[in-house]
């Protein structure tokens, strides 16, 4: 039993370095410190060491703050591993909006021409692709917003040096969200396609993983979370969040507080108000203000104190939500004298 | 030399080998082990009566497709005669020879004779067909309602007789009398000893033959466990093809007795082609390995030790038989859901219904005939039962469902009443729940025409836990 848990532990370590559908997977790894140096020695005027330099740098990858990624990584592997099989499955949001799709259209559609199966692949791998980026900002942008949430999210800011593993650095309750936002948004989205067009649903994948995410995870989205700056030519930035974009979200520059909440898609920002271009050259400092850097690595700040944090902000609202009923005026009853 | 000596030891070997396991794999000539037998008989093997009964099952099916559409008491009779009577000469109406197939029996009596179905039906309630009937009578009083009806169809109520009666028969029948009585009561230690025989100047043991009609019962072919699934099942459809995999005795003949397959062996098959599952042979192994323990005990009374190996045999052969019947009632949920598709686009271009909705109700006969026969093990399903009664309904949603759209009870004469039913598109809701409801409760893996086979198609290629990853 023991041991088959600790299989099951190790395969999913694994996995995140070995599978392609997982942003760690070394091949993103090796085309993303490909497209650093490059960044870095054609567009940047470093030397080849300078630049291995800036991407190797002890700050980033052995800094007390990268020391307790790996250490939330170890340890999430293992509570997700727990905690994963009893969350709503994707399985189980697909067939229950698709029973009720039976119901509200009264019968299911013939589906069209076979040699329509390339449009409705490409469809529906795109429309995944956007929706799932739509309600990545979504999440994300809750997650700032609302108290509650941001006791938890604050766990992956408080990270004041940035490698790729720091997109693991999150609290299991928001890798809890993140697993629920996935099956509403994929079981929706694949009952929809699979009830208008059955058997020729199928995804674009590029070594089994969906072609878009793909794209994005080999054209360097490792870098988002690193020092290496690269940013887009600003049009570009305005449709796709560029790495830079990305460290622009962790920066504690009070001009770039609650901004690019987009994970692959710049244009759930712009949308909203919440779009800010990359500069050029621009030192950033990360992390979160008013957090001291030699408290926030530590395991019960990174797992413990987002409750009692969370549990304070729960107060206050419900505290301030009663006050506001107390000081609104009464207003009689129609039946009252 | 060393090299030539070799070579002739393996092919002495490789041609040995074949034959050696073929025998090894026979269900039959087992030895006779019962104390204090006289007669001639060297094999103690016996279940004639069980085939019988499943060539009566075959033939009154086709009679139940014999009807013109008003009430016929002479097609009436005939069935009766299959279903309750005990006289000799009743032809095989199923299997025939067919091509070069050849069936080696024509009557029934050439295998067994004085053998009904009646007398062996489910005995206890039906709750999932309306007039609150037992086993025996439904079967009674669809055998009635078939007489009457054209080539077994009613088109008033959806209901397609012959697939009615001979997949509910083989629950209420074959099923029942072998996992609720032979592999059940029977195997108690003090009904039908070993160390007595079976019956006065019998050449089995008590135990013997309880197993050997259990095995009966469920219809494979003595060598079932050297077919392939496609062979098994080739062999039931009498497939010419599959003349020389069911000629176990190279006769130029297929024995009823011992070379057919039948029943529920069929469904196994079925099932076991998916790849997904090994019904057929696990149950056939189970049957082997009981009956090989049985006759090791030589004819003398089963020690504890023996008797709870049996019954361990028999709780695989019970669970895996109930999961046969289960894997075909969500196959035929997954027909009827995409029927109920079909004739939903029918509809709703104008089209000529009546080919669509005939298939329709051949698959709801056959998933309500299954869901039935499930019912009629002996063991008590609970609200898996309650449930599965609920979402099929006492008959198959006519088209546009509604008011009067589906049957709701039997009245004092015997006739159906119609009732309110749910639309076609929630009928068609109802055919998944069905299917996972069987495939959960019955832990199935052939899950052959899974309606949401799609989703669980695409669902593998996404990859769940990549979206754990927050930025």
């Amino acid at each position: 039993m023991l041991e088959q848990a600790a299989g099951s532990y190790f395969d999913a370590l694994t996995a995140a370095f070995v599978d392609p559908g997982k942003r760690l997977f070394l091949g993103y790894l090796g085309s993303a410190l490909v497209i650093a140096l490059v960044w870095l020695t054609w567009f940047k005027g470093r030397s080849l060491a300078q630049a291995c330099g800036e991407v190797f740098n002890r700050e980033s990858w052995w800094s007390r703050s990268a020391r307790a990624d790996y250490r939330v990584m170890a340890l999430n592997s293992a509570i997700m591993l727990v905690l994963s099989p009893r969350l709503l499955s994707q399985l189980g949001v697909s067939i229950f909006v698709f029973e009720w799709m039976h119901g509200a259209f009264q019968g299911r559609p013939g589906p069209p021409p076979a040699h329509f199966d390339w449009v409705v692949m490409m469809a529906f791998t795109l429309c995944l692709f956007v929706l799932d980026d739509f309600s990545r900002y979504v999440v994300h942008r809750l997650l700032h917003r609302v108290p509650f949430l941001w006791s938890f999210h604050k766990v992956h800011h408080t990270a004041t040096s940035l490698n790729p593993l720091t997109v693991y650095r999150t609290h299991p309750v928001e890798g809890v969200l993140f697993v629920l936002r996935s099956a509403v948004v994929h079981g929706s989205c694949t009952a929809v396609f699979v009830f208008f067009f059955a058997n020729q649903v199928s995804l674009a994948t590029v070594l089994g993983a969906a072609v878009f995410n793909f794209a994005f995870n080999a054209l360097g989205a490792n870098l988002r979370h690193s020092h290496v700056a690269l940013g887009f030519w600003r049009p570009v930035e305005r449709v796709f969040i560029s790495p830079a974009q990305h460290q622009v979200h962790h920066s504690l520059a009070r001009r770039h507080v609650d901004r690019n909440f987009g994970a692959a898609l710049a244009i759930w920002d712009v949308a909203f108000r919440t779009h800010c271009h990359s500069e050029a050259d621009e030192t950033l400092r990360f992390g979160v203000k008013g957090e001291p850097p030699d408290r926030v690595h530590t395991l019960a700040a990174l797992y413990w104190r987002p409750f009692t944090e969370g549990g304070r902000a729960v107060w206050r609202s419900g505290a301030r939500f009663l006050r506001a009923g107390a000081t609104r005026p009464r207003v009689q009853s129609p039946g009252a004298r | 030399m060393k090299t030539t000596i070799s070579l002739i030891a393996v092919l002495v070997g490789s041609l040995s080998a074949p034959l050696s396991h073929a025998a090894d794999d026979h269900y039959g000539d087992f030895p006779v082990t019962v104390k204090g037998y006289s007669g001639d008989r060297t094999d103690s093997t016996a279940y004639t009566g069980q085939v019988a009964r499943h060539l009566l099952h075959n033939s009154l099916k086709k009679l139940a497709a014999r009807g013109g559409g008003e009430p016929d008491e002479e097609l009436e009779a005939r069935m009766m005669a299959y279903y309750a009577g005990e006289d000799d000469g009743r032809e095989i109406l199923d299997p025939t020879t067919q091509g070069g197939f050849v069936i080696a029996q024509s009557r029934i009596d050439e295998i067994s004779a004085g053998n009904n179905l009646s007398g062996k039906a489910y005995g206890g309630a039906v709750t999932g067909w309306p007039g609150a009937m037992t086993g025996a009578e439904v079967l009674e009083f669809m055998i009635g309602k078939a007489a009457a009806a054209d080539q077994g169809f009613d088109v008033l109520t959806g209901y397609d007789y012959p697939q009615l009666i001979s997949k509910f028969l083989m629950g209420a029948v074959f099923y029942n009398q072998a996992v609720d009585n032979y592999l059940d009561e029977r195997l108690a230690p003090d009904v039908k000893p070993n160390d007595k025989p079976y019956s006065e100047g019998a050449p089995y043991t008590g135990k013997e033959h309880v197993w050997d009609e259990a095995f009966g019962y469920f219809g494979a072919p003595a060598h079932a466990l050297s077919l392939t699934p496609e062979q098994a099942y080739g062999i039931a459809k009498a497939d010419e093809a599959f003349m020389d995999a069911a000629d176990y005795d190279s006769d130029g003949e297929v024995d009823l007795y011992r070379e057919m397959t039948y029943a529920h062996a069929y469904y196994a098959a079925d099932a076991d082609k998916s790849g997904e599952t090994d019904y057929l042979h696990t149950i056939i192994q189970a049957f082997l390995d009981g009956r090989r323990l049985i006759t090791s005990a030589e004819g003398e009374a089963l020690t504890d030790e023996q008797l709870a190996a049996l019954q361990s045999h028999a709780d695989t052969i019970k669970s895996n038989w109930e999961k046969v019947i289960a894997e075909a009632a969500f196959k035929y949920a997954g027909s009827v859901y995409k029927d109920l598709n079909k004739l939903n686009i029918i509809v709703e271009s104008d089209g000529d219904p009546r080919e669509a909705f005939r298939d329709y109700a051949k698959h709801w006969g056959e998933l309500k005939g299954f869901t039935l026969a499930l019912q009629t093990g002996g063991k008590d399903l609970g609200a898996t039962a309650v449930e599965l009664n609920r979402l099929i309904g006492y008959g198959p949603v006519l088209l546009g469902g509604g008011k009067g759209g589906q049957v709701a009870g039997i009245d004092a004469d015997g006739n159906y009443t119609m009732g309110d039913a749910v639309t076609m598109g929630d009928y068609a809701v109802n055919m998944i729940k069905v299917q996972r409801l069987l495939a959960d409760s019955f832990d199935l893996k052939a899950l052959k025409n899974d309606a949401t086979a799609e989703l669980h198609d695409v669902m593998e290629s996404l990859n769940e836990s990549q979206s754990a990853e927050t930025d």
